[in-house]
């Protein structure tokens, strides 16, 4: 197993776009998200990393072999973009098989065949190899970038928004695809998105990146529960995210966090993530006696003034944020310390 | 009642100028009875003339393609400094009367050191049939420039990219993606080229001359006999120029994809 990726100093500057400095570090076999809003960077970092953009200065290390100066066919490199770029020249087999052909390997026709068929079934998309890529849905597509990337075993594998093209029930399935496609095969991966859900649910560790910088490096817990300024906590502390462990119970699932039980009308079994919104989160001083089904006390730990707004942190065990207006603040007589109690919907907690 | 005067003025002048220019085809090939213009179709310099311009255009078009892909990849892909100067003098061969590129390359040819250069080489271009190829080289080769460079700009050259991390050369994923899907363009572009090359008149008439049986290609010969009185024959090559014309305008509407014109 191949594939510890060291970025060193990295800058480079593309017409409009501007990569300041970027240092970062890939363990073999790890799973990196790099997440952060378009027009942050990302895709010039990514084809820097591949080798189709030079960096001004900076290297760019894999195994400890500094590839800065390779050509990207010498780099075992792949990619995979969010418009799936599959060659509109070429049935989906010999897309698939285009890395085996041109690679070196030489392989003799019927074991290419093989390999193509292989990493198609894995796929799910083996009916599909005499197809022309024009007449495929967008998972199909991206099903077949997939396997055009994996076929020729890369150290290190590339992803540019991978997700971000496909309607949201064909995403979530790609998604577990990416999650159990990186199981069998162990390849370190880079995916770039600017969907912290999809970081969150992928990562190992994540690089929160903007105009051209890294802000933030961490687990995808760290980086949320502690952004380390306020442009990474405007752009991920959106939602409350846990992960947990969930069980189906009649038509709700419930799902263990840290020790708390919350109920979900979706359903979920296994390791899920759960979302709540914070706009969603009743606060009271009291427990209210309501039909919503999840209900917990709590200390509130910190209090962000925004324009109109106010953010809590309140601590239950778990970390909530919740948002309330500056007149409904007033009203409640709420400071740091005061204990409250939180009160949302089953059907107001999402599993993702 | 007066909006349908307008409609009908616009469609009436839009129909006289069909019929204007139908007319001047239609006078051209029906001025002589079929059986003498076919006999004078195959006489001997009428198709010395076909042959000659068959060949000089095709060299040309040829020629025209293999400086025009690259260059024009080259103004399509990278960022060049001057970038839109450069264009506008590449442009220039296109906007301007073919006689004055006639002239510079007579000029450049005829009484430059690089010319005399060339001709102790053995390469002689004025008043030969070479000259003819070069001629037809400058005055096309913006066209054809502009056709690829707008084709070349309408693939996205991130095929080319995901080849390369798939092993190829940047010249191997050139030739394996973006080649390939430029066949449209280049179809079109070499089309256009070439019956241009087969019509073209002023620049060679200034650097080939218009020799009868040396550098006499369709327009020359056109030219010649129109001159000395002998209209059957210019008649003649007047058709096939015509011919040649319709068939090159039907496949580039029909094959031109996202190349323009202009």
């Amino acid at each position: 197993m191949m594939g510890m990726i060291e970025i060193s100093d990295i800058s480079k500057s593309l017409g409009n776009f501007e990569l300041e400095c970027i240092n970062l570090r890939i363990e073999k076999g790890e799973y990196f998200c790099i997440l952060g809003p378009t027009g942050s960077g990302k895709t010039i970092l990514l084809e820097t990393i591949a080798g189709i953009n030079e960096p001004d200065i900076g290297s760019i290390l894999i195994d400890n072999y500094d590839v800065s100066s390779l050509l990207p066919k010498d780099r075992n490199i792949s990619m995979v973009y969010q418009d799936f770029m599959l060659f509109p020249n070429m049935d989906i087999r010999a897309n698939i098989g285009f890395g085996l052909r041109f690679n070196g390997s030489k392989l003799a026709r019927s074991e290419l065949n093989e390999k193509v068929e292989e990493t198609a079934r894995m796929l799910g998309i083996d009916h599909l190899l005499d197809r022309h890529p024009s007449t495929l849905s967008g998972g199909e597509k991206q099903r077949s970038a997939i396997a055009r990337a994996i076929i020729t075993e890369p150290d290190l594998l590339l992803l540019d928004e991978p997700l971000s093209a496909l309607d949201a029930g064909t995403k979530d399935r790609l998604r577990q695809e990416l999650r159990r496609i990186h199981q069998l095969k162990g390849t370190t991966t880079i995916h770039v998105t600017h969907s912290f859900e999809e970081a969150f649910n992928l990562a190992d560790r994540i690089a929160i990146m903007n105009e051209g910088k890294i802000h933030q490096v961490g687990t995808p817990d760290e980086v949320f529960r502690k952004p380390n300024s306020t442009f990474v906590a405007d752009f991920v502390g959106v939602e409350n995210l846990f992960h947990g462990k969930a069980v189906m119970k009649d038509d709700l699932s419930e799902i263990k966090v840290n020790g708390l039980i919350i109920t979900s009308t979706s359903p979920g079994d296994g390791d899920v993530v759960v979302s709540i919104r914070p706009e969603d989160i009743l606060i009271s001083k009291v427990p209210i006696d309501s039909s919503a089904r999840n209900s917990f006390s709590g200390v509130v730990s910190e209090v962000i003034r925004m324009k109109s707004t106010i953010k809590l942190l309140i601590d239950t065990g778990l970390l909530f944020r919740v948002v309330l207006t500056k007149r409904a603040y007033d009203d409640m007589e709420l400071s740091q310390g005061s204990k409250v109690h939180l009160t949302f919907k089953a059907s107001a907690t999402h599993i993702i | 009642m007066q909006r349908i005067g307008f409609k009908q003025a616009n469609i009436l002048l839009m129909l006289l100028l069909t019929i204007f220019i139908f007319s001047l085809i239609i006078e051209i090939v029906t001025h002589t009875d079929v059986v003498s213009l076919m006999s004078n179709i195959v006489s001997g310099e009428i198709q010395f003339a076909v042959r000659l311009s068959l060949i000089t255009s095709v060299i040309s078009t040829l020629l025209c393609m293999m400086i025009a892909i690259p260059s024009s990849y080259a103004l399509a892909r990278y960022n060049i400094r001057g970038k839109a100067l450069i264009n506008t003098i590449l442009d220039l061969p296109m906007a301007l009367p073919p006689i004055v590129a006639g002239l510079g390359l007579l000029l450049i040819f005829g009484t430059t050191a690089t010319g005399s250069y060339l001709e102790e080489m053995g390469l002689k271009f004025v008043f030969t049939p070479l000259g003819i190829i070069v001629a037809q080289f400058t005055v096309n080769i913006s066209l054809m420039l502009r056709i690829m460079r707008s084709t070349f700009e309408g693939i996205d050259p991130r095929y080319e990219y995901v080849a390369q991390t798939l092993g190829c050369t940047p010249f191997q994923a050139f030739m394996r993606t973006t080649l390939p899907l430029s066949k449209n363009g280049i179809l079109a572009g070499s089309v256009i080229t070439w019956s241009r090359g087969m019509g073209e008149f002023g620049a060679v008439l200034m650097l080939a001359g218009a020799t009868r049986m040396r550098t006499e290609t369709l327009p020359i010969s056109l030219y010649l006999n129109i001159s000395s009185g002998r209209l059957d024959l210019a008649i003649a090559a007047a058709t096939i120029l015509i011919i040649i014309s319709s068939v090159a305008l039907y496949l580039f509407e029909r094959k031109g994809g996202v190349a323009k014109l202009y």
